[in-house]
């Protein structure tokens, strides 16, 4: 829900191009950040944890057509500039299975990033003010997976005339064809009726995130709180909870 | 995500004319099918496509359990659906872009190793990506065999039911926890022997 599941051919190449330009940028300068040698000693564990989120991406829960992320716990234990690379592997095996298009790994990437960077910086936050792990890993993961959801959003809506185009033909495109010459005989008003209804996606995607949100927090605390009883050191807290 | 071993499986033993082909031929061609999608706007000519890459696989003789692989993406667009208001033409023109893709990226990991991949992509992109992508890729099926033996144990002892969904849930919750934690002293174990064997930064890929 959090991400485009769009295949190939849909988005503008302008947007997904974009898309993979700002990642590779973002990624490049967040790798930079990192020792070399703190990276290669992490190498592994990044791949266990962007394993991880692949598998819980697998486990879907279809009447809301959600799947669990992993991204906010996964940015917990990685860390802002693992968790962007952590994102855009987990991306490019995704859309190797269906879960949006090759084309549109960059953007995915950008906006899973978001939800694991800000999951991050939201836990340290409310740990520092809370003292108490259960709401601060509930409401960083809660907040991260609405921030990501609306970026998701807001790309989708960048490319409201390219799926007008899509729906419409008007022959501009490479190779393409008209399915059916009823477009020049529609009604006004049903011309206006058949627009791209990016409201009703809204209204539909907001509602079912929210049940996912919670189900989520839900989730990545009870396996939080049970990280923090085996390998309290994994979640690197400063003090204890009281 | 289970049938990935079946991917494997059907990479290594199979024997058809696609499986013969060089690594980097069918990857060649997955770009050209990746080129189609993002240029192709008709739907017989999408049709068309779709009909090449399902003949392609029957062809390959891959096992039928992995084609429900290339269906799977379908759930994911339905919501997508709704931007378009329902317009025919848009439907199959998502619907037919997805099973295009799906299935050609099932019959490139069903017909080749995935080292041989691996190495083609080592050629062209930055060697720290593809270590960590051959990395998780591995991890994947270590993580797989954990959850298989932890649901097993959830299972016999009961702890999936729908009469008690707090329960189940926090025990479903335990089990990813002890996943990440197993994975995780794996990940330690793994990066400890790579050290040994000399590991820096690069994996590198021997022949067939």
């Amino acid at each position: 829900m959090s991400h485009i599941h769009l295949p190939d051919g849909i988005l503008p190449v302008w947007l997904w191009g974009s898309g993979y330009a700002v990642a590779i940028l973002v990624g490049t300068v967040l790798l930079r950040l990192v020792k070399k040698e703190d990276l290669t000693r992490r190498l592994p564990l990044l791949g266990m944890m962007a394993a991880a989120m692949v598998l819980g991406a697998a486990v879907e829960i279809v009447p809301i057509a959600y799947h669990v992320n992993l991204t906010v716990l996964s940015g917990i234990l990685l860390g802002p500039s693992l968790i962007f690379l952590a994102t855009f592997i987990v991306n490019v095996i995704l859309a190797l299975f269906g879960h949006g298009g090759i084309t549109v790994v960059g953007l995915n990437t950008l906006i899973l990033s978001v939800e694991g960077i800000l999951g991050y910086i939201l836990f340290r936050l409310f740990w520092k003010v809370l003292r108490r792990l259960t709401p601060a890993i509930f409401l960083a993961t809660f907040l991260s997976l609405l921030a990501s959801t609306l970026s998701m959003i807001g790309v989708v809506s960048l490319g409201v005339s390219h799926y007008e185009e899509l729906i419409h033909p008007e022959g501009k495109g490479i190779f393409e064809f008209h399915f059916s010459k009823e477009k020049e005989e529609q009604h006004p008003g049903v011309a206006t009726e058949s627009r791209v209804n990016l409201k009703r996606f809204i209204a539909i995607v907001l509602p079912l995130g929210f049940i996912g949100w919670i189900l989520e927090g839900i989730i990545t605390t009870l396996i939080s709180r049970y990280i923090y009883k085996l390998r309290p050191d994994l979640l690197r807290l400063e003090s204890e909870p009281s | 995500m289970i049938q990935l071993s079946y991917l494997d499986y059907s990479a290594v033993e199979g024997k058809s004319w696609l499986h013969r082909r060089s690594p980097a031929a069918k990857i060649i061609g997955m770009v050209i099918v990746l080129l189609g999608l993002i240029t192709l706007r008709s739907l017989p000519v999408l049709g068309l496509l779709y009909g090449i890459l399902l003949a392609l696989f029957f062809m390959s003789r891959i096992p039928l359990k992995i084609f429900s692989l290339t269906l799977y993406p379908l759930t994911f667009v339905v919501l997508f659906v709704f931007i378009s208001g329902f317009q025919i033409p848009f439907v199959l023109l998502i619907f037919l872009k997805v099973l295009c893709g799906s299935t050609g990226v099932v019959l490139l990991l069903a017909t080749t190793l995935y080292p041989s991949i691996f190495r083609v992509l080592g050629k062209v992109l930055p060697s720290l990506f593809v270590t960590a992508l051959f990395l998780t890729y591995r991890s994947i099926f270590i993580l797989l065999n954990v959850f298989e033996e932890t649901q097993h144990a959830l299972y016999l002892r009961g702890g999936l039911q729908w009469k008690h969904p707090w329960r189940s849930l926090t025990n479903i919750s335990n089990a990813f926890g002890h996943l990440i934690i197993q994975g995780i002293d794996m990940s330690e174990k793994m990066y400890e022997s790579m050290v040994l064997r000399g590991f820096k930064n690069k994996i590198h890929y021997r022949g067939e």
